[in-house]
């Protein structure tokens, strides 16, 4: 899932410096929200934040 | 004014590049597979430089100075909780440190520093621009601009196969201890 990510995020780059920027900004929120679901994925185990 | 912030604009994309360069040679080098969390951080920094990188090619607007602090707020959040989850003495750390702190710490303070980059850059930048045409600011996009851009495209690719050789197509292991593709080669 990750490297989905960034490589849309690749994508999301090239299509912005040839000049799509709708596209690309679309990408981007596209990107962002994986990234967020991902982290939320990852961040589900209690943290232990004293002895 | 406007060739500062277009030049602070280039640094801090090239600046993300050069952080994720960093952690390719300590990956490499010091041969210290990264944790999801970590590549999180990674993906994190690249969504910072997307900002950056719209406006080194479509002109300095609010939207994509708001894009990249959504991106640090995301990879603060990434590395506040990786910070946390070795606060607690004995718990262990991750990685090597780097200059007396690991890597993540050093994510963290980056994040926060990309937010306050942004603050200064957006004081300084004074009138967006709107008002210029897409011809206008594409033939502004060239030297240091571009070289920043096609920098930062070229290392967000390269993280990218990264990630895949290293994750594969899904889920990463909490403590990598090898590289995914190597369990498909002879």
């Amino acid at each position: 899932m990750t490297a989905l990510i960034l490589l849309l995020m690749g994508v999301a780059m090239v299509v912005a410096v040839r000049g799509q920027r709708g596209i690309a900004i679309g990408l981007f929120g596209v990107s962002f929200v994986l990234a967020a679901l991902w982290l939320n994925y990852h961040i589900v185990d209690v943290l232990n934040l004293s002895l | 004014m406007a060739s500062l912030v277009r030049l602070g604009n280039a640094v801090g994309a090239m600046g993300i590049a050069i952080v994720l360069l960093v952690a390719f040679g300590m990956q490499f080098v010091l041969q210290e597979l990264p944790c999801p969390l970590c590549l999180l951080q990674r993906v994190a920094l690249v969504l910072c430089g997307f900002g950056f990188l719209l406006n080194l090619r479509f002109g300095v607007q609010p939207l994509h100075y708001g894009l990249t602090i959504l991106a640090a707020l995301y990879g603060a959040a990434a590395a506040g909780r990786q910070v946390l989850l070795h606060i607690v003495p004995g718990t262990g750390a991750y990685g090597s440190a780097l200059l007396g702190l690991h890597l993540y710490t050093w994510s963290l303070i980056l994040f926060v520093a990309v937010i306050a980059g942004v603050a200064v850059l957006m004081i300084m930048g004074g009138r967006p621009d709107h008002d210029r045409s897409d011809h206008q600011t594409a033939l502004r996009f060239r030297g240091l601009s571009r070289f920043a851009a096609w920098l930062l495209i070229a290392v967000t690719l390269a993280d990218a196969l990264n990630s895949f050789v290293l994750c594969g197509p899904v889920d990463c292991a909490p403590d990598p201890t090898g590289y995914w593709i190597a369990k498909y080669l002879p």
